[in-house]
């Protein structure tokens, strides 16, 4: 082997690099929020490309999501006589779960991975240099208005997506399968708690897994090589990195909040 | 090494390279060159390819840092100048990039207005009076509302070349101005080099490998190799300088200080012939 070659590294090592490294641009991208304020109009319109152009995605997704739960629980329930109560357990399971988790899913590979490409192919065709040049901060114009719009794009999507699946699951439950819509409604306001189930469930969670996805998007787009090989890889790096971001963070927020 | 303060910024030289050594990927790049880049002139940087001619455009703008030496640019040392006076810098340097860098989700009016609107809190009407003298200069004032993705490659050229005026700056730095243009295009980019530094008397560098272009344009060469300046002068004595390095790369000789052959292992060894070769 020449001995020009870079040193080899583990999987582990490499991932902990990558840890690393993710951790300080999140530094950066912090530190330049306060630049990043006279970019407004970039940020908004960073919003609308994150988060209206995902809406279609997210509302389609999120009716079927809660026509197939609804219909898996009556099924269930049915078993035990219980399927007035499945309404309540839709609700509760999107809630907590799965409207924050998927609709984060489906924001990595909408979003997640444009955010990434975008900045990848500004970097292989100078565009980030040619701005360094100009005298204007990258990180404040580029980085910053996407990882701020996925912030709070996020828990708007992700109220969407719930809103969706409860609809979802009253087509199904209510209108096909003939649930009581008194009792299906009734049973569900009964118990969601607005702390911990609105709160804690779909807003902070989506909070931080739209942190998380903007970060990884962002960080990728921006230590990708500029190449179209390194740009390919760097946006499957994107949904992959998020998605085991997503579900082990989500396992961390469930412990400590529940 | 030469202190910043005893540099006036009416100096001659707008660029002062003293000592500059950079090492990268373990490979040395630059081996303490030494270089003057006189002001209001049009300086060509030559060299065979993969010599460091791009990365010494990065170390004058501050987007590299070198191993050592300095780099003053108008009295300014680079290394020592805070992120904020850097970028202060770089609003009077315009930098045409090889592949034009133009802003791909902007028309060519948003591009050229790009830095205005940034820097400045000029009035719409101002602003576009403004792109609108830039874009006439380059010739494409009619194509102002064309994007990026529609022009060839000599117009992109010359509107990433409007962009880099925008300011009025004291320097240019040109990578690769002429590479990929047709005749037409490359001596429109070559007319506008020359204008701009006749007019404005805006300071060019040029980094560039076409000999006749650079002949017509350019007020003095340096021709770098092996880290450090190999020849200097203007066009006519430097393609007269008869050392193995000007005659090899003025008279494009395929052979020579530069070698054809990428160094490698014994050849006759590496066919498998290793018996033979003893």
């Amino acid at each position: 082997m020449s001995a020009r070659m870079p040193p080899q590294r583990n999987v582990v090592t490499q991932s902990l690099a990558q840890i690393g490294a993710c951790g300080l641009f999140l530094l950066t991208l912090l530190a330049a929020i306060p630049r990043s304020f006279r970019y407004l109009r970039e940020t908004i319109r960073q919003l609308w490309f994150v988060g209206a152009m995902s809406l279609t995605i997210i509302m389609v997704c999120g009716l079927f999501v809660g026509m197939v739960l609804m219909l898996q629980l009556y099924h269930v329930l049915s078993i035990f006589g219980g399927t007035s109560a499945s309404g309540m357990v839709v609700a509760l399971s999107v809630y907590r779960e799965l409207g924050p988790v998927v609709t984060a899913l489906l924001f990595a590979g909408r979003a997640g991975t444009s955010i990434t490409a975008e900045i990848g192919l500004m970097r292989a065709t100078d565009q980030i240099d040619a701005m360094e040049m100009m005298a204007v901060d990258p990180i404040a114009y580029v980085a910053t208005p996407r990882f701020l719009a996925g912030l709070i794009a996020m828990p708007l999507l992700c109220c969407v997506f719930c809103a969706m699946a409860i609809f979802g699951g009253h087509l199904v439950g209510v209108t096909w399968l003939g649930i009581d819509n008194g009792t299906f409604w009734a049973n569900m306001t009964a118990v969601v708690d607005v702390h911990t189930d609105i709160v804690n469930g779909v807003l902070f969670k989506s909070l931080a897994f739209g942190a998380v996805v903007s970060l990884i998007a962002v960080f990728q787009g921006f230590t990708t090589p500029p190449t179209s090989e390194g740009v390919a890889y760097a946006t499957t790096r994107t949904v992959v990195a998020s998605s085991i971001a997503i579900l082990a963070l989500d396992f961390v927020l469930t412990a400590f909040l529940m | 090494m030469i202190d910043p303060v005893d540099t006036a910024p009416a100096d001659s030289t707008l660029v002062r390279i003293r000592g500059l050594t950079t090492v990268l990927s373990g490979k040395t790049i630059f081996d303490a060159l030494e270089m003057d880049i006189p002001r209001g002139k049009v300086t060509a940087i030559m060299g065979p390819s993969g010599t460091g001619k791009t990365t010494l455009l990065k170390h004058i703008t501050g987007q590299m840092r070198a191993d050592a030496g300095s780099i003053e640019v108008d009295g300014r040392r680079v290394a020592d100048l805070s992120r904020q006076q850097l970028y202060k810098l770089r609003e009077g340097i315009g930098y045409l990039f090889q592949n034009s860098a133009l802003l791909t989700d902007f028309s060519v009016f948003e591009n050229v207005a790009f830095p205005l609107r940034q820097h400045t809190k000029l009035p719409e009407v101002l602003i576009r009076n403004l792109v609108l003298l830039k874009l006439q200069a380059v010739g494409l004032r009619g194509a102002a509302g064309l994007m990026p993705s529609e022009l060839s490659g000599g117009m992109a050229r010359r509107v990433a070349l409007a962009r880099a005026i925008v300011f009025d700056p004291m320097l240019i730095l040109y990578d690769e101005p002429f590479v990929g243009l047709d005749p037409v295009a490359l001596n429109q980019v070559l007319k506008l080099i020359r204008t701009l530094n006749q007019t404005l008397g805006i300071t060019s560098v040029l980094v560039a490998h076409e000999l006749e272009a650079i002949k017509q344009v350019a007020d003095h060469i340096f021709l770098i190799a092996n880290g450090k300046v190999v020849a200097q002068g203007d066009p006519k004595t430097i393609a007269n300088d008869g050392s193995p390095w000007t005659r090899q790369f003025f008279g494009g000789e395929a052979d020579g200080p530069v070698p054809f052959q990428y160094p490698a292992g014994d050849y006759a060894q590496a066919l498998g012939f290793a018996g033979a070769a003893k």
